[in-house]
């Protein structure tokens, strides 16, 4: 167990600094940060540019530029923004709760929702109900996320003025981002809960849990859940890591003061050390739930050995 | 992107079965037919007209679904707009498909250095987010087609080459391979024979499924101005231009946003029904 | 459902308490620094916060700020301020002659050196005090659009005490100046709070509140305008005019403003190496249907690169008219093969542009030639396209001189190896360039500046293509917001119902 710890552990910390290797490397190759100070109409030469570039220190060669970085995460430290000298962990201390918080909610509330669906579906395979929770699941697959979040604010922002259109100002603005999220979701998992359970309600120790006389309801979500779930596990954990790094659009839409706006706009401006700093908490941050999805498989179904 | 599902599930009645493959198969016909005949129908798709811009819909029988801000006609761009989703859509899994599967191939029936190398750089890329990278690269080469279905490739191969590894692995120690092997078969004949076929299956369905999220993929990226050109007829185009006239012109982005969903939904009912008919573990 | 409406009704930016304005603004400029940006975001905030010497008027007038007022002596080498008396900082330290220096030092040393604004003020060789309400700027070179400057960003009075005793990242994120409004709260990305300064010079602002809201996306602010979340939006594209102006709250302002918008050609390659195919280019598009049809009415046909606002600008000097038939006849006759291919490079992020360039794409299509259109991210065509002399044929530039001076634009573009030239080298234009930086005398610049333009014109360097109105909407709660050409808003004055 030790043994495999240590070489999952090694693992992650190749992965995350080959991540931040690559990102920083190639955002380099994108364009200087200089360029944004162009945007205003500036009455600028090269002479001041290359001033602002040395005083910003991308002059320097890529492996100086990166040992830095990495001497300040050892340091828990990830450096100054380009344009604001603000520090890098106060913006991320900022956006990834905010990102959490619209993650969790979100794979939760399509959890709540399709498990109880799922398994419903799965019961009653082949049935009316069945079937109209599979057809709107595939509907519910088939638009794209930020359609969906431009109609919400059609209608509950500027028609109904139930909720407040963008920003992060309390509970009330976590309902559309969320649910738009949640929706596109749910529709993913309703299939994969049904898939799951019409695989576990076929094996033999649910039929032998029935033929107990057990409860339906006690064999259905005590025993034929807990069976399901590793399949559950693994999309949901691959599904965390899309939800932190790829809502980008969704978090645009909302202006939602998430990871993926800060990425975005740091990567518009340039702003290495935030692009760093976002990349190297998203990598670990997945790294991290993909670690803890494997060491779960083992706790739900001890069949799982670790190697 | 995690939409490709493989959902074990079992053998659906016939009913559900046919419906699935009668609409999945009208509604992808009838896109793929509108998409190759828009060129000889609209060949002056970019063709302006200042004087009838933002015309409603069912008002002008030269423009039943109506005008853009730019007096395009926005049936016939919707037709050709299809042609880039199409065209992403398949390249872009095609791509995928036959880097993942010789990678997986390699790794799986070889194992050793080449099995290590395609499992770290499998777990790079998940712990990569997709639209970061997208967003690096895209400013780097510049937006565009190419560049857009490269991305989509470099982010897809892995799931075809893990599934393609799993499969390849456990055959590999198959009686039948063994066999094979102990008579002198090369290796390529073996993995041409008999790897390769059963690993169809699940690969088609896969790539069916991806088509549908490339797509998606594809019209999300052009909506934020990473995608193709925008001047180029697209239906992410189209729902990005048409973004701020939602409230004053709902069509010119309402019908971009129904042939997406269309042409999605036909994918998926078809990946649906491909899954039931061929991934050898929903018929076990 | 009930918490979510609960929680709606106590969000900050929703329900506004009486007499907090609330006003979105694309860009969060980071750095409240007055002389780390040129981000036109960050005057929409500093102008409330800072002062200069000097102020401009929203009609573009000079008039005084924290200087009653200036003269020029010495062979317009020394110019001495007379400073306005009894003025203090937040902070409550006195506004005088040696914060002044401090500003002026700060800005032209070392600490200035890492940011742009610098480049604006290296006319000042030294600032000297003379007593405490006098003070002189000594000038190394001459620069006729200087007193224009001292009322732009980088020359804003900062405290001396506060910016030694915090430092210099605590004043980028807690600025602190003699404005109508105080700092309150900054949250990065998000908002940016200040509160009426009761002390101000100028008389007390008459709103209590002044929240700025960073929202970058133009549908996103407007539906924050239609469901009330904010009070004023400064990005507004004219496909949403429509929108609003079926919202019986809200108000658009659209007034000519500062850019102007323009097709520069490739002057050392290809077909538009010839200046007869340039003109004929520029014949070949009808622009007046671009304003009138993409524009909506919201811009003006221009002659020369600059709006009708600008210092230098000749309302005489006409357009080129559009006539299709001529311009294929001067092609035909330069020996331009049909079907030519012509590439246009612009912004693909400008929706707007997006719609113009296709308009402009089928009008070059009319005259047969196959115009190619190629997008570009901001940072890419700015940084590398443009100034490394990599565009097509035609290539987007969107300039806003802040100076509202034809200088700013003509000497940026026009001298050769400047930054923005990467196509020309015209000993004609440049001695005319540098004889009007030269001179003080505002007459002899505007002739001199009217002569470049014509040349420019004559030359077909460019096609101009409109001056673009500034565009914003309010809530007709607000009031006694003079039209701001360049939405430099000061908030003093402004009234809600």
């Amino acid at each position: 167990m030790t043994g495999f710890l240590l070489r999952r552990i090694g693992l992650a910390v190749f992965v995350i600094l080959a991540v931040t290797v690559l990102v920083a490397y190639s955002v380099r190759l994108s364009g200087d940060p200089t360029a944004m100070l162009l945007t205003g109409s500036g009455n600028i030469t090269q002479a001041d540019i290359d001033r602002i570039r040395a005083a910003l220190g991308v002059d320097r060669p890529f492996v100086a530029q990166y040992l830095d970085f990495l001497g300040g995460v050892l340091h828990g430290d990830l450096g100054l923004t380009f344009f604001g000298k603000t520090s890098v962990n106060a913006l991320i201390a900022q956006a990834l709760p905010a990102t959490l918080l619209l993650a969790f909610l979100s794979l939760g509330l399509s959890l709540l929702i399709s498990i109880p669906l799922g398994i419903h579906a799965a019961v009653h395979r082949g049935s009316w109900s069945d079937q109209t929770v599979r057809l709107l699941s595939l509907v519910g697959l088939s638009f794209p996320n930020f359609w969906l979040a431009m109609m919400f604010v059609l209608i509950f922002a500027i028609t109904l003025h139930w909720l407040p259109t963008s920003g992060f100002f309390g509970a009330s603005s976590l309902v559309m981002p969320a649910a738009t999220l949640g929706l596109i979701l749910c529709a993913i998992n309703v299939r994969l809960v049904r898939g799951a359970m019409l695989e576990t309600l076929s094996t033999q120790y649910i039929l032998v849990a029935r033929s107990k006389g057990l409860a339906e309801r006690l064999v259905l979500y005590k025993h034929a859940l807990r069976n399901c779930l590793i399949p559950i596990l693994t999309y949901v954990g691959l599904q965390f890591g899309d939800l932190i790094g790829g809502v980008v659009i969704v978090e645009k839409v909302f202006n939602w003061p998430g990871m993926g706006s800060l990425a975005f706009d740091a990567i518009s401006a340039r702003d290495y050390p935030v692009i760093q700093g976002v990349v190297l908490v998203l990598a670990t941050l997945i790294v991290l739930v993909n670690l803890a999805v494997d060491i779960a498989y083992g706790l739900v179904d001890p069949r799982v050995r670790l190697r | 992107m995690s939409l490709a599902l493989p959902v074990r599930g079992r053998r659906r009645s016939a009913g559900i079965r046919n419906f699935e493959l009668i609409a999945g198969g009208i509604l992808t016909t009838a896109m793929v037919a509108l998409a190759l005949v828009a060129p000889t129908l609209f060949p002056n798709v970019n063709k302006m007209d200042l004087r009838a811009r933002l015309l409603p819909p069912f008002t002008d029988l030269a423009h039943w679904l109506g005008t853009d801000p730019l007096g395009h006609d926005v049936f016939a761009r919707i037709a050709t707009g299809g042609r880039i989703s199409l065209v992403v859509g398949v390249v872009s899994v095609l791509g995928a498909v036959s880097v993942g599967t010789l990678a997986g191939l390699v790794a799986g029936y070889y194992r050793g250095i080449a099995d290590t190398i395609l499992m770290r750089i499998a777990d790079i890329q998940l712990a990569l987010p997709f639209m970061l990278m997208a967003i690096t690269f895209i400013a780097i080469l510049g937006p565009g087609l190419p560049i857009l279905i490269t991305l989509m490739i470099v982010a897809q191969w892995v799931q075809y080459a893990r599934l393609v590894r799993g499969i390849t692995l456990t055959l590999r120690d198959r009686e039948f391979v063994q066999a094979a092997r102990a008579i002198g078969v090369a290796a390529p004949v073996i993995i041409w024979k008999h790897v390769l076929p059963n690993a169809a299956g699940p690969i088609i369905v896969l790539m069916t499924l991806n088509v549908a999220n490339n797509i998606l993929l594809e019209s999300s990226l052009t909506f934020v101005g990473l995608g193709v050109d925008p001047t180029v007829p697209s239906w992410g185009g189209m729902l990005a231009d048409g973004r701020t006239y939602v409230q004053t012109a709902w069509w010119v982005t309402v019908f971009p946003g129904l042939a997406i969903m269309f042409t999605v939904l036909g994918l998926n009912l078809l990946g649906d029904w491909l899954r039931d008919r061929l991934d050898p573990t929903s018929s076990r | 459902m009930a918490l979510a409406l609960g929680g709606a009704l106590l969000a900050p930016g929703l329900a506004q308490a009486a007499g907090t304005l609330t006003v979105a603004l694309a860009s969060d400029a980071e750095s409240w620094d007055p002389i780390d940006t040129f981000i036109l975001d960050w005057g929409r905030v500093g102008s409330n916060i800072y002062d200069g010497l000097i102020q401009r008027t929203p009609d573009l007038k000079l008039q005084p700020g924290l200087a009653l007022s200036w003269e020029m002596l010495d062979d317009n080498t020394r110019i001495r301020f007379k400073l306005r008396p009894n003025v203090t900082f937040h902070d409550g330290e006195p506004f005088n002659a040696d914060a002044v220096k401090y500003s002026f030092d700060r800005l032209l040393g070392e600490e200035g050196g890492k940011g742009p604004q610098q480049a604006n003020y290296t006319a000042i060789k030294s600032v000297e005090v003379i007593d405490d309400m006098t003070v002189d700027f000594h000038l190394g070179s001459p620069d006729p659009v200087l007193l224009t400057k001292l009322a732009g960003y980088g020359a804003m009075i900062v405290p001396p005490k506060y910016v030694e005793e915090h430092g210099e990242e605590y004043f980028n994120a807690h600025p602190c100046g003699t404005g109508p409004f105080k700092f309150v709260e900054y949250t990065p990305k998000v908002s940016l709070t200040l509160e009426a300064n009761p002390d101000y010079w100028d008389g007390a602002p008459k709103v209590d509140k002044l929240v700025y809201r960073f929202i970058a996306e133009a549908a996103t602010q407007v539906a924050e305008l239609q469901s009330g979340g904010i009070d004023i939006a400064t990005l507004v594209p004219i496909s949403l005019l429509d929108t609003i102006k079926a919202d019986s709250n809200l108000t658009v302002e659209s007034i000519t403003g500062p850019n102007a918008v323009a097709l520069r050609f490739n002057t050392k390659d290809g077909i538009t190496k010839d200046p007869k195919v340039r003109k004929a280019l520029i014949e070949a598009v009808d622009r007046e249907a671009i304003i009138e049809q993409i524009l909506q009415g919201n811009g003006k046909p221009i002659a020369s690169f600059q709006s009708s606002l600008s210092f230098g600008n000749d309302p005489d000097l006409k357009p080129i008219p559009y006539d299709p038939d001529a311009a294929q006849a001067a092609l035909t006759e330069a020996g331009v093969a049909p079907g030519s291919k012509v590439e246009l490079d612009f912004v693909g992020s400008d929706a707007t542009f997006r719609e113009v360039a296709q308009t402009v794409a089928a009008f070059l299509q009319g005259i047969g030639l196959d115009p190619q259109l190629k997008s570009y991210e901001t940072n890419v065509l700015f940084k590398d396209v443009i100034p490394n002399g990599k565009t097509g044929d035609l290539f987007q530039m969107t300039w806003g001189g802040w100076t509202f001076d034809y200088d700013n634009t003509a000497y940026l573009l026009y001298h050769s190896g400047q930054y923005w030239n990467p196509y020309d080298k015209d000993q004609t234009l440049d001695d005319m360039l540098e004889k009007q930086r030269n001179t003080y005398d505002q007459d002899a610049r505007q002739t001199i500046l009217r002569q470049i333009a014509d040349y420019v014109a004559d030359q077909a360097i460019e096609m101009p293509l409109y001056n673009l109105n500034t565009i914003y909407a309010m809530n007709k709660r607000v009031h006694d917001l003079p039209p701001t050409p360049d939405i430099r808003f000061r908030f003093n004055g402004v009234t809600l119902d």
